[in-house]
């Protein structure tokens, strides 16, 4: 998957300028960079929720645009943050829909072990048959991801995941996203505020700023102090723990 | 879903189309005269499309309500705020006022019908498929012109109404209030041919309807054509409305009442369960109350008073004890 001179604008205002990126496959690719530094906006883009002004993304040879909708949704999931399900819908219900780019309303039978296997996966069993409104905030964010790994894609997109979490909860979403890529070998690309999640659980990061790429690399190149106090204007400390740059700010 | 809810919900069917049952056979053979086989051929020549028709009105108007719900994604909008019912109005008054009540138009059944539905069409059309394609696919947008549109048509109406003739506006006002008499086999056949053909056009979209209420991102992550799914879905509901309001009379209010039942009753998702049980419990009542009307009060107040007033007091009910706004 590739991005080349993306651009969207709203009105006058460009809040995507140009940008390209490769997006390595089967790694974890975090997007990080200040509130309005466009990183959502690409998300959007890449995901085809937001339509792209110009530029192209590129997956699988052909541009996001021209993917029929259906053929997409099994090779790419996203996430977003507004999950605001209106609905009376239990967890495996919600998992169930998943599997609609495959059978539609009608489940199969082996739709029904992959929904167990995904239900299992995310240590859901027991909540299976709760409503999602029932739920604590870091369970539906787990049934949420149930739902992505029923729908089987090799592309995972994920839209600040941990927002609204609290650290134990949000520390797990960042433990499932380094499972979704080790174990199930899946590319996982998320926009995260937390720069040291970034850090500790992606592999590459890429730094927006004013629309544009401030830096594009493995953690390593990307985390240090120059780096990260020019993109964020704030004063850096970076730390070596667990083997992994970790930043101080303040 | 779990197997003790779907036992449930199933008794719940049974139950509902029993009492639809026993509304129509209470409809059909109460005050009829049995001995008489003359007699009871005239009731059954009267009440047979009257049932009918109440029984089309409430599938097309529960239908339509629970789709619309599940577009706007939210539950406690009414299809009246798509505008048919004050077009409906208009159409009529300006009939009555440029042609005369004693015009053919006004006269005759079929044209009126005709003439409704073909001004609805293109009305639903031009609001719900053109203007929706230019605001970019924003439900709120159309939802704004709809209501929009019906203060306009009703200040119209309203001063139209102003300077008629006195009798020109006593015959008028008989039409202008939902009523379920004068409905003959060729509109029923009509408006049924109709509906057959929107839900037929539409298949493919009624199967999305459980995903599209998990909201426009998880839809298109889902791979539904979210935007153009929307609009044809929304073109539908516009056009079952418009049909069994052209049929009956201003009555689309009811459609949130029993949308609303049936999401209380049923507590599902699932699409094909709200519908059906909206249309049951819209027959319920539409049935049931012109029951009540024809035999407790004599004719005296039409069945659409008692659906205002109920669904005035339901929706205020709804309004008060939603958790979440």
């Amino acid at each position: 998957m590739q991005v080349k001179e993306l651009t969207k604008q709203y009105g006058e205002k460009t809040v995507v300028d140009a940008v390209s990126f490769d997006i390595p496959k089967g790694k974890v690719l975090s997007l990080i960079g200040p509130n309005g530094a466009g990183k959502s906006t690409v998300m959007g883009m890449i995901s085809r929720l937001i339509a792209h002004d110009s530029g192209l993304v590129n997956f699988e040879g052909k541009d996001i645009g021209k993917w029929k909708s259906k053929e997409l949704s099994k090779r790419l999931a996203i996430l977003t943050q507004t999950n605001n399900i209106q609905m009376k819908l239990t967890v495996r219900e919600l998992v169930t829909f998943g599997r609609f780019p495959y059978s539609g309303n009608r489940i199969t039978q082996e739709d029904a072990v992959i929904i167990d296997r995904a239900i299992e996966y995310m240590e859901l069993g027991e909540f299976q048959d709760r409503f999602i409104d029932e739920l604590s905030g870091g369970q539906r964010q787990r049934a949420l991801i149930a739902m992505v790994i029923a729908q089987d894609t090799e592309y995972v997109l994920l839209d600040e995941p941990t927002n609204n979490l609290d650290i134990y909860h949000a520390t797990n979403m960042m433990k499932i996203v380094r499972r979704l890529c080790d174990e199930l070998g899946k590319t996982v690309i998320l926009v995260l505020h937390e720069i040291n999640y970034a850090a500790f659980y992606s592999d590459y990061i890429c730094a927006f700023k004013d629309g544009k790429i401030a830096k594009f690399g493995t953690v390593e190149e990307v985390m240090t102090r120059e780096n990260l106090s020019e993109i964020y204007q704030v004063d850096f400390e970076i730390l070596n723990i667990a083997g992994k740059p970790l930043s101080i700010y303040y | 879903m779990n197997i003790p809810a779907v036992r449930s919900n199933r008794k719940k069917f049974l139950i509902m189309v029993a009492l639809v049952f026993a509304c129509a056979v209470g409809y059909m053979l109460i005050g009829v005269n049995l001995d008489n086989a003359k007699l009871f051929q005239y009731a059954m020549k009267i009440r047979t499309p009257k049932l009918i028709v109440m029984l089309i009105t409430a599938f097309a108007i529960g239908g339509a309500s629970i789709v619309f719900q599940s577009i706007i994604n939210n539950t406690i909008v009414t299809p009246c705020l798509l505008g048919m019912n004050s077009l409906y109005t208009l159409i009529h008054t300006s009939v009555v006022f440029f042609l005369g009540s004693s015009s053919v138009i006004a006269v005759n059944a079929n044209h009126s019908f005709a003439v409704d539905v073909v001004l609805m069409g293109i009305v639903a059309t031009v609001i719900y498929s053109w203007i929706f394609k230019k605001t970019r696919h924003n439900v709120l947008y159309v939802l704004l012109v709809g209501t929009v549109l019906t203060s306009f048509f009703g200040s119209i109406q309203t001063t139209l109404t102003r300077v008629m003739d006195p009798n020109e506006y006593d015959s008028l006002l008989n039409t202008l209030v939902a009523s379920f008499s004068n409905i003959n086999t060729e509109i029923i056949l009509f408006a049924v041919i109709l509906l057959a053909g929107v839900i037929f056009v539409l298949r493919k979209e009624l199967a999305l309807l459980d995903v599209l209420t998990l909201g426009k991102a998880q839809a298109i992550n889902l791979g539904v054509d979210y935007d153009r799914c929307i609009r044809r879905l929304l073109l539908g509901v516009t056009i079952c409305i418009a049909v069994a309001t052209a049929m009956v009379g201003p009555i689309s209010f009811l459609g949130l009442i029993i949308a609303n039942l049936s999401r209380q009753l049923f507590k599902t998702f699932r699409h094909s369960q709200l519908i059906a049980g909206s249309a049951l419990f819209g027959m319920i009542v539409l049935v049931g109350g012109q029951l009540i009307v024809e035999h407790i009060y004599s004719y005296a107040v039409p069945v659409s008073v008692f659906i205002t007033v109920g669904g005035g007091l339901y929706f205020l009910y709804l309004l008060l004890t939603r958790k979440k706004v």
